[in-house]
């Protein structure tokens, strides 16, 4: 059997890829996409859990994160369509944005 | 027991004062038969307590009549307000309330004219009243204190009564309000001192009740001599400040620039004889050091002297006066000293005689202080001018002034009969017999005394003379006022009474008048002392020098042989000069609060702005400065944000793993 350090540590390194990307991509596309990256590392280590410790309530755990999951992208893409359609841009760091500072 | 009644000497004229101050508009003379009402009800009384009191059991066996309630707790110590009678509250009661009385009968002919604010005028005299009477009766300093508080800011109202410009010839006194302020702030120096004696008193006596202060006087004196000696230099303090004596005595001056009833008022019947009365009351304690009697003799004696040079080439008919006061304050002062410091010797019939001059001086004072001024208020009233240059001649005018002033004169220069005489040469005698049975420095010093005290009594006689010589003698001076002839009868009928108090209060002496001055059941035989005062040859000494002061200024402002321009060299010898400066005391007082005051103000006021502002300013600074540093953080960028929050989960979940492993593992 395949030690359990190495899904821990493969989810490790999708939540440092996915949260590398939400810290410095600009493009609020890449940003969803690399929240969804940090979601399925959590994942990952739910499953790895659920299957060494033989408890499903982990498996029952994911498959409400990933739907969950689903329904919070679908709405952050509406939310970024519209955003588009207003500002005619995805970029994060517009200066429109910034405006609201101190 | 009419006794138990003497709260309600003090208390009508309270009632008068509230009364006048509400409805005294709508009143004939805006309230001054109130007044006139407060001051006679308070002298019937005073006079029914003191008839009782002195044919009483407890006069006999030399004891006071003393009750009194708890007012309030402070820790271990109780105050109380209660009264005090003994032989000295009665005369002082006696002679002020009366003399009040006559003042404001007089105030209703020179206050005539003040239209609506005699209304005030009227208040401000009954709460003046109210504070001498309370002072009077009270049974303990705490109550003493707070009546004499009362008369420092009616002092203050009353000087300042004519806040506007009001020209008598003298700049310094020209502005009522600026002499108000100084009388207020000069013997407030004086009052601080005063407090703060009371505080050391009631420390070391645990209260401030007179009955049981003289009686554990001897224990505590035991004791802790020297606390007591600074307590009681310090209560000193506030006599030298209400009584104006040396060195703060410039305020009284400047305080005639009030209306001359207040003068009289401040001068005969209350305010400053506030100052030797809380000597005599405190007599008993007083005498437990004797180096401190010698220094209230030395400050008596000097200011004696100093304020009697001062009134030698004054032209202000009540500036002379004023000064003349200050002189006779100095006398009482010397003699409670003299005695007091006979009386720690040892010589306590000798102490009792110091005493008794000091009190007997300051009533024969009373009237006749009472009368000079309501006689130069009545020439005054009749000329429109306090300057005695445009004065002269009066006589033919003014007879009724003019010969009850010249009582006046007489009782105030010491000639015999007249009151003046019997009590000052007591007081000079004193301080021959200070001389005499003293020690070391202290008759030294009482023998310097003497001899000023008797120069000043030469020169009381001179001014006073020059005073009435060039006010009432002569021909009228050719730039001199239209006098409008003698003042109504209101006014000339307070000066006719006190006239004769004048002449007579002195042969009180022979009466049964000496056990009523007693002070520690220790009195002197007045008809012994006073035959003895003509086989004295100082007293002809005295008397002498007082008829060679008279013919003096007669040979100068009457017959006028001798010039006095001569003396002086026509205003220019150094002496004149000092003397109209008056030996610069008020430089002195400006010097001290511009270079002291001001000094430490500027230092108080450093350490306000830059210290205290500082603080806070700087802290709100801090804040105000962090505050914009720190919303710096808020970039308005979201990747910000959550880097933020992703380093502090991170920190935060090392830190829970390292306290995990501290504590050893799950």
């Amino acid at each position: 059997m395949i030690a359990m350090e190495y899904f821990l540590v493969l989810a490790a390194i999708l939540f440092c890829i996915g949260a590398y990307g939400v810290l410095t991509k600009s493009n609020a596309i890449v940003v969803l996409m690399c929240i969804e990256l940090m979601l399925n590392a959590a994942n990952i280590n739910f499953i790895t859990f659920a299957a060494y410790n033989y408890d499903v309530v982990g498996q029952a755990f994911v498959i409400m994160s990933i739907s969950v999951a689903a329904a919070e992208v679908a709405v952050g893409i509406a939310i970024l369509l519209n955003a588009y359609k207003i500002r005619k841009t995805t970029e994060l760091d517009d200066a429109e944005l910034t405006t609201m500072r101190w | 027991m009419i006794a138990e009644y003497t709260w309600l000497v003090p208390f009508i004229p309270m009632m008068c004062f509230l009364l006048i101050g509400v409805i005294g508009k709508k009143t004939p003379e805006k309230g001054g038969y109130f007044a006139i009402f407060g001051a006679l009800a308070s002298f019937i009384i005073a006079v029914a307590i003191s008839a009782e009191y002195l044919t009483s059991e407890a006069f006999q066996n030399n004891e006071a009549i003393t009750c009194s309630i708890d007012w309030f707790h402070i820790g271990d110590y109780t105050m109380h307000l209660g009264y005090y009678v003994d032989g000295l509250t009665c005369a002082m009661m006696l002679f002020s309330s009366f003399i009040s009385t006559l003042i404001f009968i007089y105030s209703l002919g020179y206050m005539h004219d003040q239209g609506e604010r005699k209304n005030r005028y009227y208040a401000e005299v009954s709460l003046f009243l109210t504070g001498m009477l309370g002072l009077i009766v009270s049974s303990n300093f705490l109550e003493l204190f707070i009546f004499w508080e009362v008369m420092g800011l009616c002092s203050y109202l009353l000087i300042g009564f004519w806040s506007f410009r009001h020209d008598n010839g003298d700049e310094a006194s020209a502005n009522a309000a600026s002499a108000a302020k100084k009388a207020f702030l000069v013997t407030r120096m004086g009052d601080v001192c005063l407090m703060g004696g009371l505080f050391i008193l009631l420390n070391l006596f645990t209260t401030l009740d007179y009955a049981d202060m003289f009686a554990t006087a001897e224990i505590v004196a035991a004791q802790d001599p020297e606390l007591l000696t600074v307590g009681l230099l310090l209560v000193f303090g506030g006599v030298i400040g209400k009584s104006a004596q040396f060195p703060l005595h410039d305020w009284l001056p400047d305080a005639m620039a009030g209306p001359t009833t207040v003068s009289s008022l401040i001068h005969a019947a209350t305010m400053v004889k506030a100052g030797v009365y809380l000597v005599a009351r405190a007599f008993p304690i007083y005498v437990m050091d004797g180096n401190v009697m010698l220094f209230v003799g030395i400050i008596g004696g000097i200011t004696a002297f100093i304020a009697a040079t001062m009134a030698l080439n004054n032209m202000n008919i009540k500036k002379v006066l004023a000064y003349s006061t200050i002189s006779q304050l100095g006398y009482m002062i010397l003699a409670l000293g003299a005695g007091g410091y006979l009386w720690a010797l040892g010589y306590e019939e000798l102490g009792a005689l110091g005493f008794f001059a000091g009190c007997f001086h300051m009533i024969n004072h009373a009237f006749f202080k009472a009368l000079l001024f309501m006689g130069s208020g009545s020439v005054i009233h009749g000329t429109g001018t306090e300057d005695m240059r445009l004065m002269g001649g009066l006589f033919k005018k003014m007879k009724i002034t003019a010969t009850t002033m010249l009582f006046g004169c007489l009782a105030i220069a010491g000639i015999p009969i007249f009151s003046g005489f019997w009590s000052k040469d007591l007081v000079i005698d004193t301080a021959m017999a200070a001389f005499e049975n003293g020690v070391g420095d202290g008759a030294t010093w009482f023998i310097i005394l003497w001899v000023l005290a008797v120069i000043t009594a030469f020169m009381t006689a001179f001014y006073m003379f020059r005073m009435w010589f060039m006010t009432f003698m002569g021909e009228p001076r050719e730039n001199a006022q239209h006098c409008h002839g003698e003042s109504p009868k209101t006014m000339t009928m307070p000066l006719i009474i006190l006239a004769i108090f004048a002449l007579l209060s002195g042969l009180l002496l022979f009466t049964k008048f000496d056990k009523v001055l007693s002070v520690c059941g220790v009195h002197i035989d007045g008809m012994e002392e006073g035959i003895h005062l003509f086989s004295n040859m100082f007293t002809y000494l005295t008397l002498v020098l007082a008829i060679v002061g008279i013919a003096i200024a007669y040979l100068m402002y009457v017959k006028k042989t001798v010039d006095p321009g001569k003396f002086n060299k026509h205003g220019d010898s150094w002496l004149y000069k000092a003397l109209t400066k008056r030996w610069w005391f008020p430089d002195l007082y400006n010097q001290i609060s511009w270079k002291l005051g001001y000094g430490v103000a500027k230092g108080v006021n450093y350490v306000d702005r830059q210290i205290v502002d500082g603080t806070v300013n700087g802290l709100s600074g801090a804040v105000v400065g962090g505050g914009d540093e720190l919303s710096k953080v808020q970039t308005g960028h979201v990747q910000d944000y959550s880097s933020i929050v992703l380093v502090g989960v991170s920190v935060l979940a090392v830190v829970f793993l390292i306290i995990v492993a501290q504590l050893g593992g799950f």
